[in-house]
């Protein structure tokens, strides 16, 4: 893609200094010959290409799942999976969308269409038939994890329709798609625990981050869904209040991935940059400046936490850990496995599947590593949430979930607020 | 609160921070990133050449003595007996980690290595497995690689040590003896080694080739995670001593290094941050308050009582300069010993023995490893310095990067965890 | 000694002395063609690949300009696969002339040089780091021209048509016969380097397109050729920063061009007389140059990477001129040694630029066609070189065919994807003593670790052909050299039908020779990035490899002095003799 100004991410090629690291560390690279490793594909071929050029150059970047492992090991700072974002966006511009990643996209639609009636959502898509017919025709993996509609109504409909704590105190909470239409649990026990420090939680409207669309090189219509939430969430950051959200991937969206890899950065984006938090961020702050209650009840057990590729990608340390570690009898183990595989919409394509099984394997042997009897793992991203699951066979939670039940105010077991 | 937080995760800062947690400090380290652990051989150099890459040194610390005498400003110079402390310590440490490492059989000696060109290196440690290959040793080599790996090439390296006196001969084994993939690199095939299967087809294929009396010389990827194991089995099945060559990057040895030197400090609950790339600092008065780093909201602040910079120099991004002939340290800007000029840089030729001045360029330090300014004056009251950022060494042309990093890095540990006034 | 006999010699293996192999092979002669060191050591190597529309001429030296766009047109029809049609700007930055850019533009359109005026908002759609305070911008169809390729394209192509072609064959002296009056240059005594042998060659026609060394060389025979060697300093930028060649819209000046050429930006260049084309030093005020006026056509450009520094010498001729070399013409000179200087059969082509060789060539072959009384027409205008078929030269080609093909594991050098294939093919089927000679057939080490890691990977096969011996290859399947570039075109290794030079050497000589040869170009700018990139080289070779303790350290190549040699001019062992460095 053509070099916008010396801010664009595809400057940072120059740093390479070719030394092999990213390569070395790259889990997809590792398991298979049909990704060539993320100094190949970035840096590297970046110098082979050039907007307007007759084709684009490009097939194997493709095969990047965007862990962004590449970025966190490079000791020179080269943007390698932004890099490599940004050819497959050329890629996409050029030759068009396959219709299953168009799809992928269009999560948001998905999930409402699928929320107005999910028992039958959920019957019509998790059942062997409609999989094997999803594999056949539209190339997504019949055994990929596929979160299930919620049953219980979106998060939006019962945060509007049950009495909210108000206060002088206010915080702004991103849902995200899947808390919305998947994980409605989670979102519930994030304003549990917002409502519990004494915050009024406004949720404003909001739409998808666009992270799907950017993922598969969507770059125009994920700029429009990246404009649209500026518009809808500056003001609040510009009335100085807080904008928290617990979903650790459509954070790094909002606050540098679109931006970056968009090429679009103003006062609107800086000014959400400043406001928004990972909500486990946000919890950590409290407590450095003394205002986090640590009053929490004992939640004895062994819980094994991936650490998702996206919240090191946030390069915040481990806020989410800094928080639990204070909660007692309660034994965080923290993995250092380097990706789930799931990788956003990659572990659901029929031909990167069995890629992210074996990325995900380093996962799931930590997991096993802990012992039979736990019970519980936790992952701040809910893509490793149902990737963990499906790899281990063992319940998955959010840290906010971890935190709520350890207030008393939530249900580990059944995910529900008590 | 963290006690000590140490910037930069190579070999001096990992030494750094484990020296310091056995000696009871809360420890965190901070880095951007992983680098020459990753490309080197894997192996502790201690002094190859000294003064000049002309004079091969034989036996390194007695020629510390010389060095000190000549070069009172140099790092070996700053150290009272920490480098002993600090290569014992690391002896004793590789050797609770599963990854032993030892010398020449003549105590004090360097070891002669055989180089992925076929050359002779001088080391003073190396993992056992690459041991056998001490050039000072009588019995002819086999050198064997795999058809397909373009980072090694076994006629060359046999053809070289041949032309020095050391008889070898070479042969390819096909790459899929141990990978059903194209393509690999050498993390990748070492990986491949963990699995027994894989070690004992090649283990055949080794004991078809080899003539008694020989060693077998390998290109280093006989095992990551399962090294030890593996190395030990295959060299059971194949019956003849065998021996590791480090290659180009990434180097295995050094990979291995680095994770055991991980896993241990996880245990003694150091914090490694990786993907933290220091870009500002506070200081009140001469003490710094917190470093920051990038992060993809606000940057991230990191306090601690003291500071330690093992940033690595020029090769590890510790050290910058433009076309202007500026040259910075990227952390707290600290002042840099450095050539007049940019015209006194380099020499013209490439392989000059006398090196390049401008790799001598870096952080200068007192004694007790703090930096300096050019009038000699401690900057930082609670700022240590280790490894390849200090002045007056060219560790890659006197083949002593990892003796370096050891030494002062558990020096400045240990100044640290006894900070002077 | 061996002994030749041609009816033409051609002395220079240049694109002005392939082209004219070419040409004399095409009339149906008998020519040689020696070249003292590989195709393109002298100047057809080292510019910065500039496709002249002309426009850079067009108000200063309206002859040169016509030839340009003649040649231009020409160009891109028989060498079509060694050209980038980039397009070129003609930049009118706010430091430049008010009354240039229309004189420009009038002059454009009376020499028929297409030339069209954009808003500098769509100029800036497609160059976005371009000054952004630019007044006007021209569009011409400047391109970029891979030199090596071409050189080597013109030369099979001659082969083909019957030419020898002999690199490493030095002309030691001309071979003069007859007494005063009638004096006739009769051929050349010629040493063949590698072998260290003497070889005569005798020919009715000996042409000297040695540029630079044409007044050398034609000292051997008596005749004063007074070449004004004009050195031009080049900086590469470590990538595409650009896409269309960059000029500055004003009378011709130093450090007023920007080439977008293969994988990297060329900033060029400066102009200064010097007395020894073989020995350039590149001085820091030249640097500074560059980097200030690059400034004007891109802000920021002076905290780029830079790969790579380089000179070369433009021979440049003018009779009786004593002034500066950067007011001297660029035109085309045929000097005919007859009637100029009363000795026969001895013609020296000199000047020009690289966009006019086929013409050059042309001018040449026709005076030379008259006293031998053959005159069949000249077929190069309209006569394609092998190649062309693969259309132009695009960016992304080398990596779409790696992608395509999967060759990702036989990259040798990663930065510029060059296969092992490729690097077999060319070491066998192109005569090649170093290292070097191969970098300018594949563009071995020209990227951003400037040899780290492919230096080794080719030494190591290297030697391993060695030992393998020639390989013979049942399909007859010949090598193209056109296709040397192409990954895709170089699936196979083939077989060698001539022996191959650079198996002679030690590998420790070859990788010493390559890597000091890569340090030479780089001491110019080494800082910041490119300064971590050398330490990690640094790295590996010493500390890893400890290459410079290998066995063979007292063997030198023909080109190690070459390479010795530091082409700056301070280093530590050699500090400035006035305080404060080199000042203009």
């Amino acid at each position: 893609m053509h070099t916008a100004s010396w801010h664009s991410v595809g400057m940072t090629l120059d740093e390479c200094i070719k030394c092999n690291v990213c390569t070395t560390y790259c889990p997809v690279a590792a398991v298979t010959d049909k990704f060539p490793g993320p100094k190949y594909v970035g840096p590297q071929a970046q110098r082979f290409r050039e907007s307007g050029q007759l084709k684009s150059p490009d097939i194997s970047v493709d095969y990047c799942s965007a862990c962004r492992v590449c970025n966190e090991v490079c000791p020179s700072g080269v943007k390698i999976a932004e890099i490599n974002a940004r050819a497959k966006a050329q890629i996409v511009a050029e030759r068009g969308i396959p219709l299953r990643n168009w799809f992928f996209g269009r999560n948001e639609q998905l999930g409402r269409i699928g929320s107005i009636a999910p028992h039958l959502a959920n019957l019509g898509f998790h059942n062997p038939v409609s999989r094997y017919l999803a594999e056949k025709i539209m190339g997504v993996a019949r055994h990929a994890p596929i979160p299930r509609w919620s049953t219980q109504g979106s998060f939006r409909k019962w945060f509007f329709s049950t009495p909210r704590l108000k206060s002088d105190k206010k915080i702004v909470y991103f849902h995200g798609c899947s808390t919305n239409y998947y994980e409605p649990c989670v979102g519930k026990a994030a304003v549990a625990v917002l409502e519990h420090l004494g915050y009024e939680v406004i949720v404003p409207p909001q739409n998808c981050c666009g992270l799907p669309m950017l993922n598969n090189g969507e770059f125009p219509a994920a700029e429009k869904l990246y404009r649209s939430n500026l518009e809808k969430l500056v003001p609040y950051a510009d009335k100085g209040y807080p904008i928290v959200g617990t979903s650790v991937s459509c954070v790094l969206v909002l606050r540098e991935e679109a931006s970056e890899m968009l090429d679009l950065e103003n006062a609107a984006t800086r000014s959400l940059r400043a406001a928004l938090w990972d909500l486990s961020e946000w919890l950590r702050d409290l407590l450095e400046r003394g205002e986090l209650d640590t009053n929490f009840r004992e939640l004895k057990m062994v819980l094994p936490y991936h650490v998702s590729c996206q919240a090191r990608a946030h390069r915040m340390g481990r806020p989410s850990l800094d928080v639990m570690t204070l909660i007692p009898g309660l034994d965080v183990r923290e993995g250092n496995a380097k990706c789930c595989g799931l990788a956003g919409t990659y572990g659901y394509k029929v031909e990167k599947y069995e890629i992210a099984m074996k990325v995900g394997e380093e996962a799931f042997r930590f997991v096993r590593a802990q012992g039979d009897d736990v019970k519980f793992t936790t992952s701040d991203s809910e893509i490793c949430r149902w990737q963990l699951e499906h790899g281990t066979h063992k319940d998955c939670r959010a840290p906010v979930e971890i935190l709520a039940a350890a207030y008393g105010l939530y249900d580990l077991d059944k995910r529900r607020l008590l | 609160m963290i006690d000590l937080i140490i910037i930069g995760a190579g070999l001096a800062g990992l030494f750094a921070a484990y020296t310091a947690a056995r000696a009871g400090q809360r420890v965190k380290i901070v880095a951007k990133g992983l680098g020459a652990t990753h490309w080197h051989a894997g192996t502790i150099d201690v002094l190859g050449y000294y003064p000049t890459a002309a004079a091969p040194v034989t036996r390194p610390l007695d020629a510390l003595r010389d060095l000190t005498r000549a070069q009172p400003p140099h790092p070996y110079a700053l150290l009272d007996g920490a480098l002993n402390d600090a290569l014992e310590n690391f002896l004793a440490l590789m050797q609770e980690l599963g990854l032993p490492y030892a010398g020449a059989a003549n105590a004090g000696d360097n070891l002669w290595l055989p180089s992925p060109v076929g050359a002779a290196r001088p080391t003073f440690l190396a993992p056992r497995a690459q041991l056998a290959g001490d050039l000072q040793r009588a019995e002819p080599m086999l050198i064997v690689g795999l058809q397909g790996l373009r980072d090694f090439y076994p006629h060359l390296i046999a053809e070289n040590l041949t032309k020095q006196g050391h008889p070898a001969r070479a042969a390819l084994l096909p790459l899929d003896l141990i990978t059903e993939r194209r393509d690999s690199n050498t993390a990748q095939l070492a990986a491949a080694l963990d699995e027994p299967a894989r070690r004992a087809k090649l283990g055949a294929a080794l004991k078809n080739i080899v003539q008694p009396g020989e060693r077998i010389g390998l290109p280093a990827i006989v095992g990551l995670e399962a090294h030890r194991d593996a190395f030990d089995e295959l060299q059971a099945q194949v019956g003849a001593p065998l021996f590791e060559i480090p290659t180009l990057p990434p180097s295995v040895p050094g990979v291995r290094l680095t994770n055991a030197l991980r896993n241990r400090l996880r245990q003694l609950g150091v914090r490694i941050e990786i993907n933290a790339d220091v870009m500002g600092f506070h200081a009140e008065g001469d003490r710094v308050v917190w470093i920051e780093s990038d992060a993809s909201g606000r940057p991230l602040k990191h306090r601690a009582e003291k500071f330690l910079l093992a940033t690595g120099g020029i090769l590890g991004g510790g050290i910058n300069s433009d076309h202007t002939g500026k040259v910075w340290e990227t952390v707290f800007d600290l002042p840099l010993v450095t050539p007049p000029n940019r015209g006194q840089w380099f020499r013209a030729r490439f392989f000059d023995p006398a090196g390049h001045p401008i790799f001598r360029a870096g952080v200068a330090v007192n004694r007790e490893f703090q930096p300096i300014d050019a009038r000699g004056a401690r900057v930082f009251a609670n700022v240590w310095a280790a490894g390849n950022l200090l002045a007056h060494s060219d560790s890659i042309l006197e083949r002593s990067l990892e003796g370096v990093a050891l030494a002062t890095a558990c020096a400045a540990s240990r100044a640290a965890c006894h900070p002077k006034p | 000694m061996k002994r030749i006999e041609t009816d033409i010699l051609v002395m220079g293996g240049g694109a002005t002395g392939t082209g004219i192999a070419w040409d004399a092979a095409l009339r149906g002669l008998r020519v040689v063609l020696v070249e003292k060191r590989d195709l393109t050591h002298g100047t057809t190597g080292r510019y910065h690949g500039l496709l002249h529309s002309g426009g850079r001429y067009a108000v200063k030296d309206p002859p040169s300009a016509a030839e340009c766009i003649a040649e231009n047109r020409i160009l891109r029809r028989t060498h079509a696969h060694c050209i980038e049609d980039t397009g070129g700007f003609f930049v009118v930055t706010p430091e430049d002339d008010n009354d240039y850019p229309d004189q420009f533009y009038a002059a454009c359109q009376r020499l028929g040089i297409p030339c069209e005026e954009i808003s500098v908002a769509a100029a800036l759609k497609r160059e976005p780091l371009m000054n952004p305070q630019a007044r006007r911008v021209f569009v011409v169809p400047d391109g970029a021209a891979d030199s090596f390729q071409a050189t080597h394209s013109t030369a099979q192509a001659a082969q083909r048509a019957g030419a020898t072609i002999l690199t490493y064959h030095e002309v030691k002296q001309l071979l003069v016969e007859g007494g005063e009056g009638n004096r006739r240059v009769v051929g050349a005594r010629v040493r063949d380097v590698a072998r260290g042998e003497d070889v005569e060659i005798r020919a009715a026609m000996t042409i000297n397109a040695t540029g630079a060394w044409a007044g050398v060389v034609a000292q051997t025979a008596g005749v004063r050729v007074d070449v004004i060697p004009g050195k031009g300093t080049m900086l590469a930028v470590n990538h595409r920063i650009i896409n269309t060649v960059l000029n500055r819209c004003k009378m011709p000046d130093d450090g007023d061009i920007i080439v977008p050429i293969h994988t990297v930006s060329v900033l060029g260049t400066t102009d200064e007389r010097v007395q020894d084309p073989e020995n350039l030093t590149i001085e820091p005020w030249e640097v500074e140059l560059l980097l200030r006026e690059g400034e004007k056509l891109i802000p920021g450009v002076s905290r780029a990477r830079f790969v790579r520094a380089w000179a070369g010498v433009r021979p440049l001729y003018q009779e009786h001129y004593n002034g500066a070399s950067r007011d001297a013409t660029r035109d085309l000179t045929l000097l005919d040694h007859q009637t100029r200087d009363g000795v026969a059969g001895f013609l020296t082509i000199i000047g020009g630029k690289w966009t006019t060789f086929r013409l050059m060539a042309q001018v040449t072959m026709d005076k030379a066609c008259e006293y031998l009384n053959n005159c069949k027409p000249c077929l190069t205008a309209t006569t394609p070189v092998p190649g062309v078929e693969q259309g132009h030269y695009w960016l992304g080609h080398r990596l779409r065919e790696v992608e395509e093909h999967h060759l990702q594991n036989e990259l040798v050098c990663e930065c510029e994807l060059v296969t092992r294939a490729m690097l077999e093919n060319a070491a066998r089927n192109n005569p090649t003593l170093t290292l070097d000679d191969l970098r300018r057939d594949v563009r071995l080490g020209m990227g951003p670790c400037q040899g780290g890691f492919c230096t080794y990977r080719a030494v190591g096969i290297l030697h391993q052909l060695k030992d393998e011996g020639r390989r013979t290859n049942d399909e007859g399947e010949v090598w193209e050299v056109a296709a040397m570039q192409s990954p895709a075109h170089n699936l196979a290794s083939l077989s060698a039908p001539s022996s191959t030079l650079v198996f002679g050497l030690p590998s420790s000589v070859l990788l010493r020779d390559f890597l000091q040869e890569r340090w030479k170009g780089l001491l110019p700018i080494l800082w910041g990035r490119q300064l971590k990139q050398e330490r990690l080289d640094e790295l590996i070779y010493l500390a890893l490899m400890n290459a410079d303790h290998l066995p063979d350290q007292n063997v030198s190549s023909p080109m190690s002095d070459f390479y010795s040699r530091p082409g700056v001019s301070t280093t530590a062992d050699q500090p400035p003799a006035t305080d404060g460095g080199g000042a203009r």
